[in-house]
C-alpha cells in the first residue's frame, strides 16, 4: 500500500481535474448541483488514486457511470484507464453475482446441516443458544449494513469486506483530510 | 502414545537438545539476513516456562506481515516463528513423539548417547555451543547412515510414523498458534512423501546434508508460517532418525510415498501464490468429502507442478483441532474463516479510533459503521461547503495557496500538526495543505492551466511568512485529531523532502530553496 501522503496527491490531483471538467462542462449551476459535482468528482478521483485495484472503488466507477453525463467526467478523469477499469466493472459484478449465488446455495445447505446438528445438541442450555443466535443475529444485521455503506460491498463476502472497508476507510480519511484543507483555504479566500 | 513419549523421556535428552540445536541452526545458517541464532534462542530459553507469550507476539508480528506485503520481512517472522516452534518444543515438559522414534533408532543402532545429562545445560546453549552440536551431530549422522537401509527399522519406524508426522502442528496444539492460526488443516501428503523420498534414497552421510539443503530453500521461501515451520521439522527429522520414515499422515498408507521430483515454483511466485493456494485448498477442502478426495486433489496438485526443479514442498497448511473440536472439513474451513475475520478485525480495530477497548464483534462492527459513516457524512458536507464557498467551479489556485500559505497557522486549527522533532525544519501549520497544492498542480501543467509561474510568487512569500506563523501555531496544536497526525507529517517530508525538486527544476527559484531549507 502507498503512503497516505503520495495517495493525497494523487487524489488532490485528479480532484482538481475532475473539478476543472466540470466547470469547462457546465458554466452555470445551482448549489446543489455544484455540490453533487464536486462529491462525485472527489469520489471519483479517490476511486482512481487507488488505481482501481479494490473492489470499492470499481464500484464507485461503475455507480459513476451509470450516469450518461457523469460518465464523460468519469472517463476524463480516469483517463487511459477508463477503458480498462470500465471493462473491469462491467465483468465484476457478473463474475460476483454468480459466485455469490452458488456460495448462497452452499450456505444454505450447510446451514441446513448445521441447524439440524443442532437442535440435537444444543437442547439443555435454551439460554446460552437464545444468546448465541441474538449476538448472531447482530453482527448479520451489522454486517449488512456495512455492506450497504461500503461501495460494492454487497458483492463481497465477509473477509474482502472487511479488508474493503480497511482500505475504504484509509481513502476516505486522505479524502476528508484534503478536501477539508481545500475548503478552509477556499473559505479564507472568499473572506478576504 | 503418551505413554511412550514419557517412557522415552528420561533416556533422550541429550538427543534432543542437540538434534534441536541443529536444527535450529541450519535455519539460521541459511537465512538470507544472517540472524544471529542466539538472538531468538536466548531470551527463550530462559524463560522457557511461559513459552505462549513470545510465541504470541511472533505470530502476531506475522499476521501483519501479510498485510504489509512486505516479502523480506515475512521471511524473517516467518523464521522467528519457525525458531520460536523449536524452542516451545524444547522446552515445554514432555518430549515430543519424534524422540520415541529417535530412541527407537539409537537403541537399535547400539549407539549410546549420554543419557542422563541435565536439560537446562543445553537449554542455555548458545550459538558457539549450537556449532558445537551441530558438528558433534554430523558425526553421529555418519555413524547412524547405515540405519535406514535396515528393514526393521524401517519396519519400526512405520510403527511410529505417525507420531513422527503429528509431531509440530500436534504438539502445537494446546498452543495459541492454533487461535490465530488462520490457516487449514489440509493434508501434507505431498511433504511426507517427499521428507520419504528424501529418506529412502539418501541413507548416506549426505543425509544430513540434504536435511540442511532442505531448509535452506525454505529458509529462503517466503512462507506462511506452518508450511515452513513443518518442513523444517521435517528435515531435521530426516536429519536425526538418519532417514527413517517418519514423516506420515495416518491417513496415508506408507505404500503411496513415491519419489517425486518436487516442483519448485521460484520464491517469489510461491509467496505469491501462497495466500491463492490457501483459499484453493478451503474450497477444495469444503468441497472434497473424505480424506481421500483431498489427497487426491493433492495428487493432482503436484502433478501439475511437477515440471519445475525440485525443492520441497510448501504450500501445506495445518490446522488442528483441539480436543473436542470437529474435524470434518466443514468445521475447520469455518473455523480458518473466522479467524481470518478476526485477524482483519484487528486490523481495523487499530485503525478506527476509539474501537481499541470494544469488545464483541458487534460492537465493534458499530464503531466502524458509525465511522465510515461519520466520514462519509464529512465527505458530503465538506463538498457542500465548497460547493457554496466557490460560486463558480474553477478553484482557483493561486489564491488558494496564498491563502493557505498566509492566514492557515492562526485559523485552521484541523490542519496543524503537532510539533515534531523530526521535522524542525517546517513546523509550522499549513505547509502539509501546500505541498498538496504544488504537487497536485504541477502535473496539470502539460493541459491544464495551473501554470507554473503561479506558483513561483507564492514560494517566496512562503518562506519568509514561515517564521512569523509560530505563535498561532503553538495554541491551537492540541485540538489535532490524533489520527491526522502521521498523514500530515508523512505530507510534508513528501512534499519538500522528494517531490519539490523534482518539479520545480524548471522553474526553481531562489524562494524554492528557501523552502527546502
Amino acid at each position: 500500500m502507498r503512503s497516505p501522503s503520495s495517495l493525497k496527491q494523487e487524489f488532490l490531483k485528479k480532484w482538481m481535474m475532475g473539478l476543472h471538467i466540470y466547470g469547462s462542462l457546465k458554466k452555470k449551476m445551482s448549489l446543489l448541483e455544484r455540490k453533487k459535482a464536486i462529491k462525485l468528482s472527489a469520489d471519483i478521483a479517490m476511486a482512481s488514486a487507488r488505481n482501481g485495484t479494490t473492489c470499492w472503488s470499481r464500484a464507485l466507477v461503475a455507480n459513476a457511470s451509470k450516469d450518461e453525463q457523469d460518465k464523460i467526467l468519469v472517463q476524463h478523469i480516469l483517463g487511459t484507464e477508463s477503458e480498462r477499469l470500465m471493462k473491469k466493472v462491467s465483468v465484476l459484478p457478473l463474475m460476483s453475482n454468480k459466485r455469490i449465488r452458488s456460495k448462497k446455495v452452499l450456505r444454505r445447505s450447510y446451514g441446513s446441516i448445521r441447524r439440524a446438528k443442532k437442535s440435537n445438541i444444543a437442547a439443555s442450555p435454551p439460554n446460552k443458544v437464545l444468546a448465541i443466535s441474538i449476538a448472531k443475529r447482530l453482527v448479520r444485521k451489522r454486517t449488512l449494513l456495512l455492506k450497504s455503506l461500503v461501495p460494492g460491498g454487497e458483492f463481497m463476502d465477509e473477509i474482502a469486506l472487511i479488508e474493503e472497508t480497511l482500505d475504504y476507510i484509509l481513502s476516505l480519511r486522505a479524502q476528508v483530510d484534503v478536501m477539508r484543507s481545500l475548503a478552509n483555504a477556499s473559505e479564507l479566500n472568499n473572506k478576504n | 502414545m503418551e505413554k511412550e513419549v514419557f517412557m522415552n523421556e528420561g533416556t533422550q535428552l541429550t538427543w534432543n537438545s542437540c538434534t534441536f540445536g541443529m536444527e535450529i541452526q541450519a535455519n539460521d545458517l541459511n537465512s538470507a539476513t544472517g540472524q544471529v541464532p542466539s538472538y531468538f534462542l536466548n531470551p527463550n530459553w530462559e524463560n522457557s516456562m511461559d513459552h505462549s507469550d513470545p510465541f504470541e507476539s511472533a505470530l502476531s508480528s506475522m499476521g501483519s506481515s501479510p498485510a504489509a506485503s512486505n516479502a523480506a520481512g515475512s521471511s524473517d517472522n516467518v523464521r522467528e516463528v519457525i525458531t520460536r516452534l523449536g524452542n516451545l518444543r524444547s522446552s515445554s515438559g514432555e518430549i515430543s513423539p519424534n524422540y520415541c522414534v529417535k530412541s527407537k533408532s539409537t537403541s537399535n543402532s547400539g549407539y549410546s548417547t549420554p543419557l542422563s545429562s541435565p536439560r537446562m545445560l543445553n537449554l542455555s546453549m548458545v550459538d558457539s555451543q549450537i556449532r558445537g552440536n551441530l558438528a558433534l551431530l554430523g558425526n553421529e549422522l555418519t555413524n547412524l547412515a547405515p540405519l535406514s537401509v535396515d528393514p526393521g527399522f524401517v519396519e519400526r519406524a512405520t510403527r511410529f510414523s505417525c507420531f513422527g508426522s503429528t509431531e509440530l502442528p500436534q504438539r502445537l496444539v494446546p498452543t495459541p498458534r492454533m487461535e490465530s492460526g488462520m490457516l487449514s488443516r489440509v493434508t501434507s501428503n505431498q511433504s511426507i512423501k517427499v521428507a520419504g523420498s528424501h529418506q529412502s534414497n539418501k541413507n548416506s552421510p549426505q543425509n544430513g546434508n540434504s536435511g540442511r539443503l532442505e531448509n535452506a530453500e525454505i529458509g529462503d521461501s517466503k512462507e506462511e508460517c506452518s508450511v515452513s515451520e513443518q518442513i523444517p521439522g521435517g528435515g531435521s527429522i530426516t536429519k536425526s532418525n538418519n532417514g527413517t520414515n517418519a514423516r506420515k499422515r495416518k491417513s496415508t498408507p506408507r505404500g503411496k510415498a513415491k519419489e517425486t521430483p518436487y516442483p519448485s515454483a521460484s520464491d517469489a511466485k510461491v509467496a505469491a501464490e501462497n495466500d491463492e493456494s490457501t483459499a484453493k485448498r478451503n474450497k477444495q477442502d469444503e468441497a472434497a468429502a473424505s480424506g481421500n478426495a483431498k489427497e487426491n486433489d493433492e495428487n493432482q496438485k503436484q502433478a501439475k507442478e511437477n515440471p519445475k526443479p525440485p525443492e520441497p514442498p510448501k504450500d501445506y497448511i495445518h490446522v488442528r483441532a483441539r480436543r473436542g473440536q470437529a474435524t470434518d472439513s466443514h468445521s475447520l474451513a469455518e473455523r480458518v474463516r473466522r479467524e481470518r475475520i478476526s485477524e482483519r478485525m484487528k486490523f481495523l480495530q487499530d485503525l478506527v479510533p476509539g474501537c481499541n477497548k470494544v469488545i464483541g464483534k458487534a460492537v465493534m462492527l458499530d464503531e466502524i459503521i458509525n465511522y465510515v459513516q461519520s466520514l462519509q457524512r464529512q465527505v458530503e458536507f465538506l463538498s457542500m461547503k465548497l460547493a457554496t464557498v466557490n460560486p463558480r467551479m474553477d478553484f482557483n489556485m493561486e489564491a488558494l495557496l496564498s491563502k493557505d500559505i498566509f492566514q492557515s497557522p492562526g485559523s485552521l486549527p484541523h490542519t496543524i500538526y503537532p510539533v515534531d522533532s523530526s521535522a524542525p525544519a517546517f513546523p509550522f501549520g499549513y505547509q502539509p495543505q501546500q505541498g498538496l497544492s504544488l504537487q497536485g498542480g504541477i502535473p496539470n501543467n502539460m493541459e491544464r492551466q495551473f501554470s507554473l509561474n503561479l506558483l513561483n510568487p507564492s514560494a517566496p512569500r512562503n518562506s519568509s511568512m514561515q517564521f512569523t506563523s509560530m505563535d498561532g501555531f503553538c495554541d491551537t496544536a492540541p485540538l489535532v485529531p490524533s489520527f491526522w497526525e502521521d498523514d500530515l507529517q508523512g505530507v510534508v517530508q513528501m512534499g519538500f523532502g522528494q517531490n519539490q525538486p523534482q518539479n520545480f527544476h524548471g522553474s526553481m527559484t531562489a524562494g524554492q530553496v528557501k523552502i527546502e531549507l
